[in-house]
């Protein structure tokens, strides 16, 4: 990356070339161009990777990157988003640290503990 | 934000401290932090002030402040998230500590205060030379040797091409990192500054134009009723803040001194306004008869670029009712100022305030000219 960028890129940032906003989980998507037989070009988002996991803390060890949450009747992911972030929308960070299939899955059983990362630790966003 | 339990309001702020490598600091240092003020301008030093309680028998009174933790040139973190989304503000060194004891229990005060990372780029003096390399490898080989602390260099070829002669001049630095490669920036009508996150720990370092083009920050809305997110905004127009520079030239060949011609300013700086305002100054530079054709030209190109801007706002909001970060160094829209006023601007400054239970920010932005040159701002 350390390289010397020609003066034309420094300008040419295409507004609307992402379509996505900071908060939402596509936006370090990849995004890519399918070219079609006409030539015509066509903008798509490619597949996002779950970013990895944290390692699990050894016993005794500060607990930095995430706290837990104890499932009781009525939670809902869209709740737990509101509660521990502020914006229902943000549910999909609780998913992430606990990779399920479904995000029903994270609040289906009272009882169950799941992870709730922390608010600000970026992770491997980019900007 | 009152109503809710700390720890489950909107806006979080995380604190990382260390010598290079940082680390989130103990829970009790972040519940002592009174507040935190950081400033982040265009072409200049970032700056921050960070105060804490300072209790008789607390943490960082008993411990952390004489074991160090709080020492010049420690490193500090701070990033903050509102709504989830995470942002780093700031990635600098702490300079001075301040402590404040007070006969009143609860008012003795630990204030630090420092600089961010360009500090690093400030402290030695180096005289070398560079022999054959254009501006910007000048600058890419000085910022390699700040890798180590994750800086990242993000260059830009100059406007105006200048091929290096080492048989006619070579290019000595005097004086430090810094100074330096604010002076090439400045010769070029580029701006340096650094540029932290986007993940804790690593900033990249921008030499090269301003962003004045691309993606519109969410605007700014006042005198709109409950619509409006700024408290207060206020615009100046100078009119003797823009100069039309001239400079001469001597062909050393011919010993002819040309007038070299108004170049225009617009790949440069991309015109915001619609009524581009006219230059009242005019003023001649000096020195730039010995340079070579192509530096004089950049020189001259850079003195008009600078001084355009001749409209300046400046005012405050409250993240919580804006619902975004005012990012700095970048594009923001303005609407509800009236016709003259309303549109994009370039925001230079951003001071961000932060308390428990309060996030202000004092911002100021400015363009060349009056009127909106689109209809529309990015909501």
């Amino acid at each position: 990356m350390a390289d010397i960028e020609p003066y034309e890129n420094a300008l040419d940032a295409i507004p609307g070339a992402h379509p996505y906003p900071r908060s939402s989980r596509y936006h370090d998507a990849d995004i890519g161009i399918h070219r079609q037989a006409d030539g015509t070009e066509v903008r798509y988002t490619k597949r996002r990777l779950l970013p990895p996991l944290p390692p699990q803390p050894e016993a005794g060890d500060a607990q930095d990157e995430s706290r837990t949450h104890t499932v009781s009747a009525g939670d809902r992911p869209d709740l737990l988003g509101r509660r521990y972030f502020g914006d229902p929308a943000q549910w999909w960070q609780i998913a992430d640290a606990n990779p399920v299939l479904d995000p029903r899955e994270l609040t289906d059983e009272a009882g169950q503990v799941i992870d709730v990362p922390l608010p600000g630790n970026g992770g491997e966003r980019r900007v | 934000m009152f109503d809710v339990p700390v720890g489950q309001g909107p806006v979080h702020l995380t604190l990382r401290m260390g010598p290079k490598l940082t680390r989130p600091v103990p829970a009790e240092v972040t519940e002592a932090l009174l507040s935190a003020q950081i400033t982040a301008t265009a072409g200049e030093r970032s700056g921050f002030q960070l105060a804490f309680d300072l209790t008789k028998n607390g943490l960082i009174n008993r411990a952390l402040l004489p074991e160090g933790f709080f020492d010049p040139k420690t490193r500090i973190i701070v990033s903050v998230s509102v709504k989830g989304t995470a942002d780093v503000l700031l990635d600098g060194l702490i300079v001075r500590q301040e402590v404040g004891a007070s006969n009143q229990p609860g008012h003795s005060t630990l204030t630090v205060t420092g600089e961010d990372l360009s500090l690093l780029m400030d402290l030695e003096e180096r005289t070398d030379r560079y022999p054959n390399l254009p501006p910007s490898d000048r600058v890419l080989a000085i910022l390699r040797r700040y890798s180590d602390y994750g800086i990242r260099p993000d260059v830009y070829k100059e406007k105006v091409a200048q091929p290096p002669h080492q048989d006619l001049r070579v290019h000595y630095q005097t004086g430090t990192d810094l100074q330096y490669v604010t002076e090439l920036a400045r010769a070029n009508g580029y701006t340096f500054y650094l540029e932290p996150g986007p993940t804790p720990g690593r900033s990249s370092a921008r030499w090269g134009p301003e962003i004045r083009l691309g993606i519109r920050q969410h605007a700014l809305n006042v005198n709109m009723d409950n619509n409006s997110t700024v408290d207060q905004l206020t615009f100046s127009y100078d009119g003797t803040a823009r100069e039309e520079p001239q400079a001469r030239w001597q062909d050393p060949g011919t010993r002819v001194s040309t007038l070299l011609p108004q170049p225009p300013i617009s790949p440069l700086r991309p015109p915001l306004g619609r009524r581009p305002t006219p230059a009242l100054k005019r003023r001649t530079l000096s020195g730039t008869a010995k340079q070579q054709r192509e530096q004089a030209e950049a020189e001259l190109l850079a003195r008009a670029a600078v001084s355009a801007d001749v409209i300046s706002g400046s005012g405050s909001l409250d993240v919580n009712r804006h619902g975004y970060i005012l990012q700095p160094r970048q594009l923001v829209g303005v609407r509800g100022a009236g016709r003259a006023y309303d549109g994009d601007y370039y925001v230079k400054s951003v001071t961000h305030t932060l308390r428990p239970g309060s996030y202000q920010q004092n911002f100021t932005v400015s363009r060349e000219g009056l009127e909106a040159r689109s209809a529309y701002v990015r909501p």
